[in-house]
């Protein structure tokens, strides 16, 4: 087995335990990253966004004074956000249905339920890599895709497919230049998850929590 | 639905592509690629940090047991100490799977949900609260480690029987 190379990628470790942030950044490191830095609660880490190129967020939820939602919902839609489309990891000890689903439409690319482990840290920043994915703004929500997957199965409305969706590149970027180049990706069949969708009582093993993304 | 969900429910998706990916950034293969033997030194990190956790977790019950005592005094904000012990006992639930203690992970699911879902709590709770707050040590002083084996299971049973009669 060999993987990818993860020594010039910057991570930003945000929680308020500093046993947590020892584990993680201890992990990270074992995996083969040089450049992490240690946030103690979203405000800091907002702040340290500002001059920290951060390519990968790894974030706790349960955090004051700013807790870990409210840091997402900060980066992806503030107005002085520096940067709004950076991948996010929410590593948390919520594993109820409700907590993922709300972290989701808060813009989290993946969902890592506590306990953590070296192999499931690792295939969720592997996931991003190997699954980049299209930004959406849509309603009051702004984040990576939330479709993951066509569903060939699905007979429903597609609202994406009726009127103006578009696909935008930021100006000048390379994407521009590589969607000119490029077929715009075909929108998945599949509506978009609700946003009020019903809690359940209980947690959700990693793998349930998987197959609910993946929906 | 309220008109805002509505109007947010019929609004059109723009797509926007990142200005960067990670792929960018990323080679596959090659020396410091992660491998087997990166992740075996990755989990190699938390066995290491494991035998650091039994003295974490012991002032983690310190400040488990101030709160606890604060709540059950009642002569605070009992939602001041509710959110004390369940920021405590969620992270400590994130804590003891990680390092090798998944029963404590569990039981303090249990005691967390309590905790979560509570406004003010009465002699009966307290007396809950310390029959799971009394099994998170079993686990620890016990060093039950993995799913505890019989003692574990028998220990977890006993709480769920706990919570299911209410």
């Amino acid at each position: 087995m060999s993987d990818y190379n993860l020594s010039r990628l910057n991570f930003l470790i945000v929680d308020d335990n500093k046993h947590m942030l020892a584990l993680v950044k201890g992990i990270l490191h074992a995996l083969g990253v040089k450049n992490v830095l240690e946030a103690v609660d979203g405000a800091d880490a907002f702040k340290e966004l500002r001059h920290f190129p951060a390519d990968v967020i790894i974030s706790d939820w349960n955090m004051s004074p700013l807790d870990g939602m409210d840091f997402v919902r900060m980066v992806r839609t503030g107005s002085d956000s520096p940067n709004p489309f950076v991948p996010i990891i929410m590593l948390t000890g919520y594993t109820e249905m409700n907590r993922v689903t709300e972290a989701r439409d808060s813009g989290v690319h993946e969902f890592l339920a506590k306990p953590i482990s070296a192999k499931k840290l690792y295939g969720r920043i592997k996931s991003i890599i190997e699954h980049p994915r299209s930004f959406v703004r849509v309603g009051l929500y702004f984040g990576p895709d939330r479709r993951r997957k066509a569903n060939p199965n699905y007979n429903g409305s597609e609202r994406r497919k009726e009127g103006s969706d578009k696909m935008v590149a930021l100006p000048g970027s390379e994407a521009a230049k590589a969607a000119e180049a490029a077929p715009a990706p075909a929108p998945a069949a599949e509506p978009a998850a609700a946003a009020d969708d019903g809690g359940e009582e209980g947690g959700m093993s990693q793998d349930d929590i998987n197959a609910l993304l993946d929906m | 639905m309220s008109d805002q969900t509505k109007g947010a429910a019929n609004a059109k998706a723009e797509f926007i592509t990142p200005p960067k990916t990670l792929q960018n950034k990323v080679d596959k293969g090659g020396p410091g690629a992660v491998d087997l033997g990166a992740l075996a030194k990755a989990e190699a990190v938390i066995d290491n940090l494991a035998g650091d956790y039994l003295d974490w977790v012991s002032e983690d019950f310190i400040r488990l047991e101030v709160a606890f005592v604060a709540l059950k005094s009642g002569a605070e904000d009992d939602k001041k100490n509710i959110d004390a012990m369940f920021s405590i006992v969620h992270d400590m639930k994130g804590q003891g799977g990680s390092f090798g203690f998944p029963l404590m992970t569990q039981i303090c699911d249990l005691l967390s949900g309590i905790l979560e879902n509570g406004v003010t709590f009465g002699p009966r709770d307290h007396r809950a609260m310390r029959v799971y707050i009394d099994a998170m040590r079993v686990v620890i002083t016990h060093k039950l480690k993995g799913d505890g084996g019989k003692e574990g299971s028998q220990l977890l049973m006993g709480l769920q029987l706990m919570r299911q009669k209410g």
